[in-house]
């Protein structure tokens, strides 16, 4: 038994055309068991960026206060938003303060950063549990079915996608990945994140 | 085998744990009440490791009561729960862990509306309309998403928790006999008879 | 023709034939009867007790223990499929047998459309929960020894006896394993029945099993829903809702529901159900079915349990 697969549970980041999607199940269980089929594992860290907690359930809570407190606390100190580069950069440093006692979380960061032109430039990375960062140009996913969420998004993924384009891709990889995957699933939802706003959309997923 | 339930209704949550108290192969006790009335309009069953079971519900009743003396106002059980939730974390990553499994259920009197709460010894919290610990809830929880209705009278509420009992006698090896019944609504705490 | 003599003669024609052929079959022992493929891969026990080879080791049962997951090591080389739910239970009607169909290898799901119930004659039903191969081969040579008692005694066997031969077999291999757990459910001349057979060597008679790591949860909703005077339609409903009860809390069940009633005329194939579908539907139109979905966030939609003051 891994302790990262007892609860389940994962998600998924893509990136398009200035715009970032980021879906998740909702289930949580107890090995084989189900409990819960509203278990949110995403969660807004400010309006332009989002951030899913896939792995033990108990870390999910503790590590959103804590990345609340810390944001909290970056915003009152340099009287700004913080952006999704620097963000990331604290979840690693947050998750490797605890190299020798790891919270059980391999977290996936989605947001939309500011270009120092002007412009916009969609960003997603992921870490593993110790905090080791993984940028990338295309997709990234975490959890229980990430093996089977590679498949599929590597199938379906294709550059500069619009937000609507964006949404049906993301879902369609979450959903048929989801399906493989018995420790993931009972519910799923997308945040599409584009520059002036955030769809946030639940998903009629298989609930077995 | 240790199994508590519970349940929320039209209006109340019901909460019951079984009165046993082993040790090995043992029944130590047979009336043993595993429910805490941890403030006015909270319940709190919990069940797991002998000694920290009780240890970790009176540091929490303890504490809920020093929070209402100084604040005059009780937590509200969102808040109770949260706070509940965070102690068993950080203790999770302490040298001697508490290894206690919870349900909380309470009666939020400014919403007007119960509340159910499943914890596990992990910190795991979620909200749920009805729970079980124990290896009871592998025969109850299909049993309440076939019966279980949130708007369900008392007496109804009561039947299906009559049902879970049943199910769970008729089927665990070494189920329990007896069971302690609480019930929480917009008028506090009180013990049923079933 | 074999004469008693030509059985134990040592010089006789038959004698010198059959060194020969032993000669023979000494050279060409790589090779077993099912290699080539006779009579469907039962060739080689037809005669009677099956032969496998086992282990060239000093004690095959530790050996195969060693290699074979169980709940100790799941990770052996010999995968066995465990998450199933399976049930079958009698009542005035017949023989209600319900199982889901999901396949997995760990967290993976291998397949979400096994057969789980396997036909072995037209009045005898087999269900799979343990080892897949396993269950589908003796069930299968189940059916062959099945047909051979008719054809023997001229009426057909009892489920008792059937259920007694599989079980006899599998207890025969115990401790090299085998693993199955299946209810063997038919109709005979005592009426409907269903025997519990599993690969320890158990057999049990009775109204109502359930088996495979969903059975709990199919308990919790068959139980409360059982009586003897179901109708069939109610039955039928009975055994899909609890199906769907496993399926739905089980994370290694689910996918779709098959369902089997056996009458005294033979089993009836009624429906194949897939288990979201009846989540957020119901199964369809089906007799006995409530109608909307068996979901339990379907089913209470829009009701609250919060009482605010009248105002």
């Amino acid at each position: 038994m891994s302790i990262m697969e007892y609860n389940g549970g994962s998600v998924i980041a893509m990136a398009g055309k200035d715009c970032v999607a980021i879906a998740s199940d909702l289930r949580l269980g107890n090995q084989m068991l189900s409990i819960s089929s509203n278990f949110q594992r995403v969660f807004p860290v400010t309006d332009r960026i989002y951030i899913g907690l896939p792995g033990l359930a108990t870390d999910v809570t503790t590590l959103r206060e804590r990345f609340r407190l810390r944001v909290n606390m970056y915003t009152i100190k340099e009287e700004r938003e913080i952006e999704p580069e620097a963000f990331t950069h604290l979840v690693s440093s947050t998750l490797y303060e605890h190299r020798f006692g790891p919270y059980f979380i391999s977290p996936v960061v989605a947001g939309i950063s500011k270009t120092p032109t002007g412009g916009i430039k969609p960003f997603i990375a992921a870490t593993d549990l110790i905090g080791c960062i993984n940028f990338a140009k295309d997709f990234v996913v975490s959890g229980t079915a990430s093996s089977k969420l590679f498949g599929v998004a590597e199938g379906l993924w294709e550059p500069d996608l619009g937000p609507e384009d964006l949404f049906e891709t993301i879902s369609q990889t979450l959903l048929n990945a989801v399906d493989r995957d018995a420790f993931s699933g009972w519910g799923a939802v997308v945040h599409v994140i584009t520059k002036d706003q955030v769809i946030t959309r639940k998903l009629k997923a298989r609930m077995d | 085998m240790e199994t508590s339930f519970a349940l929320i209704g039209k209006g109340y949550v019901i909460v019951a744990a079984d009165t046993t108290s082993a040790r090995s192969i043992v029944k130590m006790k047979n009336d043993e009440d595993k429910i805490k009335t941890v403030s006015p309009h909270l319940l709190m069953t919990y069940s797991g490791e002998p000694g920290d079971t009780v240890q970790f519900a009176e540091y929490i009743e303890r504490n809920l009561r020093l929070y209402q003396i100084r604040n005059i106002y009780p937590l509200r059980p969102a808040a109770a729960s949260s706070w509940i939730r965070r102690s068993l974390a950080e203790s999770l990553r302490s040298r001697h862990p508490y290894s206690v499994n919870l349900l909380l259920g309470g009666y939020d009197t400014s919403l007007s509306e119960p509340k159910l709460y499943w914890i596990d010894y992990l910190g795991t919290v979620t909200e749920v309309p009805f729970a079980a610990h124990g290896y009871g809830s592998y025969f109850v929880l299909s049993l309440m998403d076939r019966y279980h209705d949130p708007e369900a009278p008392l007496e109804e509420g009561l039947e299906t928790l009559k049902k879970c009992i049943q199910e769970v006698s008729k089927r665990l090896i070494v189920s329990p006999e007896r069971y302690k019944v609480k019930i929480v609504d917009k008028d506090g705490v009180r013990d049923i008879d079933l | 023709m074999n004469s008693f003599v030509d059985q134990f003669s040592t010089h006789s024609p038959t004698a010198q034939l059959k060194r020969a052929q032993k000669l023979i079959a000494a050279e060409e022992d790589d090779y077993s009867d099912a290699a080539w493929g006779s009579q469907a891969g039962f060739g080689g026990m037809i005669k009677g007790i099956p032969a496998f080879k086992v282990p060239a080791v000093a004690d095959p049962t530790a050996f195969l223990r060693l290699h074979t997951d169980d709940h100790a090591d799941p990770n052996c080389r010999i995968k066995i499929q465990h998450g199933t739910t399976t049930l079958a239970f009698r009542f005035k009607g017949g023989v209600i047998v319900a199982v889901d169909s999901r396949a997995t290898a760990g967290s993976y799901v291998a397949s979400g459309t096994v057969k789980k119930v396997i036909e072995i004659n037209p009045y005898l039903l087999g269900t799979m929960a343990g080892g897949a191969a396993d269950c589908q081969f003796w069930e299968t040579y189940l059916g062959m020894h099945c047909r051979l008692h008719e054809l023997r005694n001229r009426e057909r066997i009892s489920v008792s006896a059937a259920s007694k031969y599989l079980s006899n077999l599998v207890y025969s291999y115990k401790g090299m394993g085998l693993s199955m757990g299946t209810m063997i459910c038919g109709w005979d001349k005592t009426g409907p029945a269903v025997f519990y057979v599993d690969s320890d060597g158990t057999r049990l008679k009775g109204d109502l099993f359930s088996v495979g790591s969903g059975s709990t949860f199919a308990y919790g909703v068959l139980d409360q829903g059982y009586r003897w005077d179901l109708t069939d339609e109610e039955a039928q409903e009975l055994g899909r809702r609890s199906i769907f009860a496993a399926g739905h809390r089980d994370a290694m069940s689910g996918n779709t529901c098959n369902l089997y009633h056996v009458k005294e005329e033979g089993w009836d194939f009624i429906g194949n159900y897939d288990i979201s579908k009846m989540y957020y539907e119901g199964p369809g139109d089906v007799p006995g079915a409530p109608g909307g979905g068996y979901g339990y966030a379907i089913r209470t939609e829009g009701r609250s349990a919060a009482n605010p003051p009248p105002s």
